[in-house]
């Protein structure tokens, strides 16, 4: 428990400038590339070594690996539907009500098992960490989120320009090596249409969803004891 | 242990791990034309050797539009370089910023390529067995969840089976469908949910609580497998030393700069190749050896 809290320091502190400082120094034009791959995957290792070094309930695994596998069934079952997909909205559900660790695994496991399964790329550290901060920023809100339905969409519309704003940060760094704005409000022009699908679909998914979900998962927590 | 039928993906995880993590770290961080077509090439022909016909079509289809438009799109946005060709809303489209639009559409698809590489040469068990190693607990996860999709595909079937033979299944408008759907969407994860923790509660009473258990693995660590990840190590220390003697240096602007040709500069070219063109070398000594043991029946 010791060890892995001083890992998780020892990653932040010290991996993340080291990082940065080295993709300064050594990558002359693919440095802003180089450093913010390297930034997403160290920020999503601390998460993945307290779940390991922690002692998880058997229930919240299993729990976690079921939520996992919605959000990737949903992936199959609305296959006919280009970007329309429930992902987003199982992994704000599951922040919601089962709590910030949980909900930033959810995310990015999400993100890593649509990679097995669809493809991997360069684009799914990416596609981790933005997930994972889904989940984790839900957890954070819960309190709101789980009372009031107009932040809860409003929330899952936003999480959706997000994710879409990251992921073509990460396109213009690939394509220039530094930050273009022109091509960056390029990209983000273009993606229009499906930020857009992404955002109406999260927001339909959670209005539909958010509430049977989440009264299944506090009567499962009531009649387990979580 | 080879479901594929690639040659490639016999190897143990690690050394196949090993091998792609090497080969896209230089791919992602030369601008070097020759390394970058060397890799490009390596990616084309082993997934060329691999794919069937129709996955070579839909490849096709995909890669070659997204080619022309990286590699078109770059002097639209970039505008540094020397040598003017014309001029366009007053700004100029450069010599250099064409040819440096061509080397990232190059780099790109040699990435997405190897990417596409890795994906068919590591199944999803052997992506396990590497997570196992470092994290025992993830790889649970991980594996539950893979085995979780096809059961909520059944059980999804299953439900609106029973719905539509009780009668509750209904698609007369696009409401009543939505409707029947959600239902068994609600049943759905009602019954996933208590699947889960029975799951839980049998894993616990089988020990899984209990410490000192590891994952296990079918992989074993072979000669073979020590041979490849040696060789993968030393074609990587041998381009990596180029990197470092500044021989894979490549600039576009603000002129092109001039392929090196020197001693040095080529056997880090020879060294990039054999490491990308590695996994079709293995996939055609597969086909020779077997059309030649074919010969002698």
């Amino acid at each position: 428990m010791k060890k892995t809290q001083i890992l998780k320091y020892l990653i932040l502190l010290v991996c993340v400038p080291a990082a940065v400082l080295l993709g300064a120094l050594v990558f002359d034009d693919r440095k802003y590339i180089f450093v913010s791959a390297c930034v997403a995957v160290l920020s999503c290792v601390p998460f993945f070594m307290s779940f390991e070094g922690k002692k998880t309930s058997t229930k919240r695994l299993v729990l976690l690996a079921v939520m996992v596998a919605f959000s990737v069934a949903g992936r199959y079952i609305f296959a006919f539907l280009p970007h329309f997909k429930p992902v987003t909205a199982i992994v704000v559900i599951t922040g919601i009500y089962l709590g910030s660790e949980i909900g930033f695994l959810c995310g990015a496991l999400s993100a890593l098992i649509s990679g097995f399964i669809f493809g991997l790329g360069p684009w799914t550290p990416f596609q981790m960490f933005a997930w994972g901060l889904i989940g984790l920023l839900s957890a954070l809100l819960s309190a709101i989120l789980k009372k009031n339905k107009i932040a809860l969409c409003t929330f899952g519309a936003l999480s959706g320009v997000l994710y879409s704003l990251l992921l073509d940060v990460v396109s213009t760094l690939w394509y220039d090596g530094a930050f273009n704005l022109s091509r960056y409000l390029a990209l983000f022009v273009t993606a229009l249409p499906v930020t857009a699908v992404y955002a109406v679909s999260n927001v339909i998914f959670l209005f539909l969803l958010a509430k049977p979900m989440g009264e299944k998962l506090e009567r499962i927590k009531i009649k387990y004891g979580l | 242990m080879n479901k594929n039928g690639i040659a490639f993906s016999r190897f143990h995880p690690v050394s196949l791990f090993c091998y792609f993590l090497l080969l896209l770290l230089f791919t992602v961080f030369t601008q070097n034309p020759v390394l970058l077509t060397l890799a490009l090439l390596g990616a084309l022909l082993f997934n060329a050797a691999t794919n069937t016909a129709r996955q070579t079509l839909a490849d096709i289809k995909f890669y070659v539009p997204m080619f022309l438009l990286v590699a078109l799109v770059n002097p639209l946005f970039s505008h540094s370089g020397a040598t003017p060709l014309f001029f366009m809303n007053d700004n100029p489209v450069t010599l250099e910023a064409v040819l440096c639009g061509v080397n990232i559409a190059v780099q790109l698809c040699a990435v997405m390529l190897a990417c596409k590489a890795f994906s068919k040469v590591m199944e999803s068990d052997k992506l396990l067995a590497l997570f196992g190693k470092v994290s025992p607990k993830l790889a649970v996860v991980l594996s539950m969840a893979l085995r979780f999709i096809p059961l909520l595909k059944r059980k999804w079937g299953e439900i609106s089976e029973a719905q539509k033979a009780l009668g509750y299944f209904r698609e007369e408008s696009v409401f009543s469908r939505l409707a029947s759907y959600a239902r068994v969407f609600s049943a759905l994860v009602t019954w996933a949910l208590e699947n889960a923790v029975d799951t839980s509660a049998s894993m616990s009473a089988r020990g899984y609580e209990l410490a000192g258990k590891k994952h296990f693995s079918l992989f074993r660590f072979t000669r073979g497998d020590g041979i490849m990840l040696a060789l993968t190590v030393a074609l990587s220390a041998v381009t990596l030393a180029g990197f470092l003697l500044g021989k894979a240096d490549f600039a576009f602007y603000p002129r092109v700069s001039t392929v090196n040709t020197d001693i040095f500069s080529i056997i880090t070219y020879a060294a990039f190749g054999i490491l990308s063109l590695l996994p079709f070398i293995f996939e055609v000594k597969e086909v020779l050896k077997w059309k030649y043991l074919r010969s002698k029946i």
